[in-house]
């Protein structure tokens, strides 16, 4: 019977989103300050429990957000800042990296302007995550001042 | 709820499925029909893949992998291939309009629309293609330019997890090597919250688990994988034609809501994702190879052997890889500085710090950061806020501006998929106790210790059903010497840094020598726990150190009282004396305390020259006693991995 429900269940799939979830996009601070038991470890051998039933569509926390699996465009920026907030602070403190590149790309920002983009990260680090659990959206909203500050960057202040 | 709410929407997309035709389109579906059973399309191998037909194992007949209902257009789809594909051309019919929640036939199964429109070369006037905003609006958002088969490997101190796992990486056309991050991934898995390992082990070893595929951006995996888990993901770019792309996605777009069950060594992550390429690639015969025992490792060895497929391989380190590279960089005062800063005990204003260069400060900031991440995604920081430390250390990185000058992390020289192949069979001779023998032994999977390391983990042995036949000189004839369905050993050094603990599970049959001399085949489980320690340098891998403290219990009627339970220490040194050669001196002692009791002693050297990547020599010393007899043992074998 189970079986039946979970098969019904995921058929519907990809669904709707789900009404009451709309407005509050995020992967969820998932499990990163984690506790994970020895037994856990060994036997994880294929699993890829961590983030949930993800299925297409629609993974807690995202609906509204999300189309088909796919972010929806007006959301990539704040999904990915939300998704890599360690990553983040860790490329701005040093002045770049993979993690800041990809934001860079999704913020339209153009190569002969990146390095000017790495050093107003990295010179405002207080102001961009001014606190260790930050909200995503204090986190955009103070880029969005960064950038509208810097004479080079204030052109790219709308895009994010 | 949301269950009920979703079987609603369900029921909206099977009224949808079953709208009549109209009745003009009777005499064109009845052409169609004919024309496909003319050309006998529902037997060509672009179908089976399509709707994953596997031939039956017994009865005569296919059916499909899939399990979830909504899959199949015809009641008996699962089973009848025709039945399914005349269901099909007749949906493609439907005028039913696309909605959120559901989806035109042509639209949901729209690779099966496509091949078939191929084959049979629809008429547009009597079968009206529908547009499927739905599909093409997911197309277009995900931009494909290329496709990556995503090998995550193994976790420190987990040789299970050697088995890996593989995901599938939609390269966008606006991407990068610098911005990979920003693509989609293509994950199939169990669909489960469970946390418990052994209930997820158990459940997904008799496929209780619906598995799933799902679609998410892969900097949330990267992060998984990296920076959770602590393990190096290799990329392999691979060669696909864009029709070949084109192809995988309609799939994907057809497989997003079904659902398998999920079996950990077959149906599994690995063997789906070969079926799924060869839907892009009908001629690529892959999973049938996989059919019972899909190894994800030796998936990827498939999948790279294969002429012309791989374009490119790509590795990127985890964070444990990292910090234990940079470590190896670092002087002995910034060792001991990046490890209490990342416990917080010394502080950033510390003078031992302040008088650092400031490539020097920059280095141990960043490492104290990156450990004090390895600490909380491991749940080991004894900090209740390791939060705001991260943040600090970032800050002061931030501020001192300059770079660090440290090398990136080299990529091994061997990848995963070029070591040696992980079935063994090995044919030696030897002498023992008196008495010549041959032996013949062999093993389906997956690494041991002594076998050459290039491509696996140090340290890591997992091995299933292991045997050995031994033919002995004396009246003794042919025996089974030993039967281990399962053998894992994590000898996993330890520094100041990662303080792992090492371990070890074996359980299966083996000889053993009773009072009367005879030594039948006894069952035994055997566990441990240790330390071990790379000398001379705990950071650097040297000669590894191990000891274990073991026990043990055997069951058995031929034994006195029928079973015996002990326990005692194991120690060893695994040193290599050349790339090639490989030593192991060991010693084990047992007290066997209930049941038959007795005293036993194990002491030898292994020794393994490398002659080429899957060949390999083995000269095994060894002496024993057990029930106050004593004997010798020396081997020479020759080990061939294919």
């Amino acid at each position: 019977m189970k079986k039946v429900l979970i098969a019904i269940a995921l058929s519907a799939l990809p669904a709707v989103a789900f009404a009451d979830n709309v407005g509050t996009c995020g992967w969820g601070s998932k499990v990163f300050d984690g506790q994970k038991g020895a037994a856990a470890q060994v036997f994880a051998v294929t699993t890829n429990g961590t983030f949930g039933n993800q299925t297409f569509g629609i993974s807690s926390g995202t609906s509204g957000c999300t189309q088909d699996g796919m972010v929806t465009s007006t959301w990539k920026t704040s999904m990915f800042i939300d998704g890599n907030k360690e990553r983040l602070a860790r490329d701005m403190a040093i002045g770049g990296g993979e993690t800041l590149d990809s934001l860079a790309h999704l913020m339209g920002i153009r190569d002969e302007h990146r390095a000017q983009f790495n050093r107003a990260a990295q010179q405002n680090l207080t102001k961009i995550f001014p606190s260790e659990h930050v909200a995503t959206e204090q986190i955009v909203v103070a880029l969005k001042d960064v950038l509208s500050s810097d004479r080079i960057l204030a052109r790219y202040a709308a895009s994010i | 709820m949301p269950n009920l709410l979703r079987a609603c929407v369900f029921l909206v997309c099977l009224s949808g499925l079953t709208t009549p035709p109209p009745a003009r389109a009777g005499d064109y579906l009845d052409e169609l029909t004919t024309r496909s059973r003319e050309l006998r399309l529902h037997e060509r191998r672009e179908w089976r893949r399509l709707l994953h037909y596997i031939s039956n194992l017994v009865r005569p007949g296919v059916h499909s992998l899939a399990d979830a209902p909504g899959f199949f257009l015809a009641r008996d789809g699962k089973t009848d291939p025709q039945a399914e594909l005349e269901a099909a051309l007749a949906s493609f019919f439907s005028t039913a309009v696309e909605t959120g929640d559901s989806q035109n036939p042509q639209c949901q199964f729209i690779a099966r629309y496509a091949w078939l429109d191929r084959e049979l070369g629809f008429d547009p006037a009597r079968l009206p293609p529908q547009s499927c905003k739905r599909f093409h609006a997911w197309r277009e958002a995900l931009n494909p330019q290329g496709a990556t088969l995503v090998f995550p490997a193994a976790y420190l101190n987990n040789p299970s997890s050697m088995y890996g796992h593989t995901l599938l990486r939609i390269d966008a056309r606006d991407q990068d090597e610098r911005t990979r991050l920003l693509a989609y991934a293509v994950n199939y898995s169990a669909n489960t919250s469970e946390t418990n390992g052994i209930t997820f082990a158990i459940n997904g070893l008799i496929g209780t688990y619906p598995g799933t595929f799902s679609i998410m951006p892969y900097y949330l995996k990267v992060r998984e994988y990296n920076d959770l888990e602590n393990r190096d993901i290799w990329e392999y770019e691979l060669d696909l034609k864009p029709e070949e792309i084109d192809r995988l996605l309609m799939h994907i777009w057809e497989l997003g809501p079904v659902w398998f069950d999920y079996y950990f060594f077959d149906e599994n992550c690995s063997y789906y994702l070969l079926e799924v390429l060869e839907v892009a690639r009908p001629d690529l015969d892959l999973s049938s190879r996989f059919r019972w025992w899909a190894i994800p490792s030796d998936t990827v060895r498939a999948l790279v052997e294969q002429q012309g497929l791989l374009k490119h391989a790509a590795y990127r380190p985890s964070n444990a890889t990292l910090i234990l590279h940079r470590l190896r960089l670092m002087s002995a005062s910034e060792l001991v500085l990046a490890n209490d800063m990342s416990h917080g005990r010394v502080s950033i204003e510390a003078p031992l710090f302040a008088a650092l260069p400031p490539a020097g400060k920059a280095r141990v900031l960043e490492v104290s950061h990156d450990y004090l991440n390895y600490l909380r995604a491991t749940g080991r920081s004894p900090l209740s806020e390791p939060a705001v430390l991260a943040r600090e250390l970032m800050l002061a990185r931030s501020r001192l501006g300059a770079e660090s000058d440290d090398p990136p992390v080299p990529v091994p020289e061997v990848r995963p998929d070029q070591g040696h192949g992980t079935a063994r069979i090995a044919v030696g001779g030897g002498h023992r106790d008196g008495t010549d023998f041959v032996e013949l032994r062999a093993r389906p999977s997956y690494h041991e210790l002594m076998d050459p390391e290039s491509g696996y983990v140090r340290g890591a042995q997992i091995e299933f059903f292991d045997f050995a036949l031994r033919h002995y000189g004396s009246g003794e004839g042919l025996r089974l010497e030993e039967f281990k369905p399962v053998d894992i050993v994590s000898i996993s050094p330890r520094n100041d840094f990662f303080k792992t603990l090492s371990w070890k599970i074996d359980a299966g049959w083996a000889r053993r020598r009773i009072e009367s001399g005879a030594e039948p085949l006894v069952f035994e489980v055997n566990g441990g726990a240790g330390l071990a320690r790379n000398v001379p340098d705990a950071l650097q891998s040297g000669t590894l150190m191990y000891a274990f403290l073991e026990a043990s219990a055997r069951a058995d009627e031929r034994i006195g009282h029928g079973f015996a339970i002990g326990a005692g220490p194991s120690m060893g040194m695994i040193a290599d004396l050349t790339p090639s050669w490989r030593a192991d001196l060991y010693a084990r002692g047992h007290r066997f305390f209930a049941g038959d009791t007795d005293t036993s002693w194990t002491a030898g050297l292994r020794q393994r020259y490398t002659l080429n990547i899957n060949n390999a020599l083995r000269l095994d010393v060894s002496s024993e006693r057990q029930e106050k007899q004593s004997w010798n043992t020396v081997l020479i074998s020759l080990h061939h991995y294919f």
